[in-house]
């Protein structure tokens, strides 16, 4: 007994030792919620791929880092924030739109997507857009996911409504199947991917156009210096952001250019098709370090 | 909806392919369970110790302690033990944070159940142990304690079953635990969410039903042939 007692102490010790003194090294630490499909998905096999982890993978390609070096983190969405902050990741990327609230707290990169906000709903329900986030539904609840901007919008435009905040996306998807909620407001690609689970049942009422811009984040002042060679990296993969009348921000992508095939890619074809091209072309990526290749032979593979 | 037969028959498919993916994911569980119940038994003992025999000052302190540990919750100790750290400069990494957060937790409701079994033991004990000159001390280390820790096997399987689900909170600091990686398998299938929250109760059952069967064993082990405890406590005996 005593022998015993010794050693698990003793092994936890080493447990605990080990948990310690493994901290990173030179390492760029990327906080990605994963899976968010089309944005941040994650193969059978547990590999990360998405838009945005490509996006970040092939802007560290065309500034000169090593891809070995590039760390993607799985964490919590609504923990992504103080992860950076606090040092403990060096970038966030996960389909973060840029508010002026985050922006008190992180600083973002130009914008790389614009996003408006879907409003799913049962095909049976009788609802609309309107209807739905008005309260008229059987049970006057709308969800959506915890710290989305999703969530805001429902929290200060819905009337007479109970907005469910879920930890994750695809349990608000099953409550609404389930009828406990009249409506749940997400990303339209996102909601778009899970109208493909169940075509049959759901459909989006419509669109909010809430003009979002998702941008990549880091810690408050950029200590890393990694802000201007992402807004630059973008440019030299086919993605220009023009000023417009009225502070709006137009997002203009070359034709052909890396960054249009890896939306060509991502955003259309089903899950499943974009996760085969993925790994029939990620090599071209990861091993071959080789953007140009790899965008080209994804988009190819996506959509055929 | 998932006990339709083809989808039934995919989904059992599909969760065995996943199995591996989830399994990583129980590694993860049970690396922190085993370091946070070592580290609650640790100090949890500490505490209940100080808190029988620990005096006025001390016990005040160790009851402190045990009152603060019970009353915060769980993740909210998680988020103040992985980021607060930071906000003086020190990067705490999230496994180590997490064994602390619960660790430290789990002592003082381990304390709770040890400061019982302490008291259990009839006064009577100490006296004859004094009596045949022992220092209190040593009686305390050689007859009470040995005594006081098979007491406390019951209600250690009862935190054990406790913490084990406390593990999957383990998430908010960023671990990948099990929990957290059935999203993958309900992000691509909707509608296997049923029945990969199954499969994950199954691990479940399963990790408790071992655990608590170890415990019993030992129990049963170190039972001692003959001993009764006094009923009704302690200083009356």
């Amino acid at each position: 007994m005593k022998k015993l007692f010794v050693g698990v102490v003793a092994l936890s010790m080493v447990l605990l030792l080990g948990a310690g003194l493994a901290f990173a090294g030179d390492k760029y630490i990327v906080a990605s919620d994963i899976p968010w499909a089309p944005f941040e998905m994650v193969t059978a096999d547990g590999q990360f791929f998405g838009f945005d982890l490509d996006i970040v993978r092939c802007l560290a390609v065309v500034e000169g880092f090593n891809l070995d070096d590039v760390v993607i983190k799985n964490t919590a969405f609504d923990t992504i924030i103080d992860t950076v902050k606090s040092g403990k990741a060096d970038i966030g990327a996960s389909g973060f739109t840029i508010t002026a609230d985050r922006a008190k707290s992180v600083d973002f990169s130009q914008p790389y997507y614009l996003s408006n906000q879907a409003v799913v709903i049962r095909k049976d329900s009788g609802l609309n857009i309107v209807s739905a986030l008005a309260g008229q539904g059987p049970t006057k609840k709308i969800g959506a996911q915890n710290g989305t901007t999703g969530f805001d919008w429902a929290d200060n435009n819905g009337i007479g409504i109970t907005v469910n905040g879920y930890e994750y996306y695809p349990t608000a998807i099953l409550d609404l199947v389930n009828k406990r909620i009249d409506a749940v407001i997400q990303d339209e690609p996102a909601s778009q991917s899970s109208l493909a689970a169940y075509p049959d049942l759901l459909t989006i009422a419509g669109i909010i156009n809430t003009n979002e811009y998702f941008g990549f984040l880091v810690a408050k002042g950029d200590p890393k210096g990694l802000l201007p060679m992402m807004n630059d990296g973008m440019a030299k993969l086919g993605l220009s952001v023009l000023p417009t009348a009225g502070g709006m921000q137009k997002l203009v992508v070359t034709p052909g250019s890396v960054w249009d095939n890896l939306l060509k890619g991502y955003f259309g074809p089903t899950n499943d098709k974009i996760e085969a091209a993925w790994l029939a072309s990620k090599d071209l990526l990861l091993v071959d370090q080789d953007v140009e290749a790899f965008a080209a032979k994804f988009a190819e593979e996506a959509t055929k | 909806m998932f006990l339709q037969r083809e989808v039934l028959i995919t989904g059992i498919a599909v969760i065995a392919q996943s199995m591996p993916m989830l399994l990583r994911g129980v590694r993860i569980n049970i690396e922190l369970l085993f370091a946070l119940l070592v580290l609650g038994l640790l100090v949890g003992t500490l505490v209940a110790l100080l808190q029988v025999y620990g005096g006025r000052f001390f016990g005040t302190l160790a009851s402190g302690y045990a009152w603060i540990f019970r009353s915060i919750p769980a993740i909210v100790l998680l988020f103040l033990f992985y980021f607060g750290p930071s906000e003086f400069g020190v990067d705490i990494p999230p496994f180590f944070a997490a064994v602390l957060a619960l660790g430290l937790r789990s002592s003082a409701y381990q304390s709770q159940i040890f400061r019982g079994a302490l008291q259990a033991i009839p006064h009577g004990q100490m006296m004859a142990a004094r009596s045949m000159g022992m220092t209190r001390i040593r009686a305390i280390f050689l007859i009470i304690i040995p005594q006081a820790l098979r007491i406390s096997i019951a209600g250690w399987s009862n935190e054990f079953s406790s913490v084990v689900k406390d593990t999957t909170l383990a998430y908010v600091v960023g671990l990948n635990e099990v929990l957290r990686r059935v999203r993958i398998i309900t992000d691509r299938h909707y509608d296997l969410a049923m029945l990969a929250y199954l499969t994950v109760a199954l691990i479940f059952l399963l990790l408790t039903y071992t655990g608590n069967w170890g415990l019993g064993r030992l129990e049963k082990r170190l039972r001692i042939p003959g001993l009764q405890m006094m009923r009704g406590g302690t200083r009356e005996a």
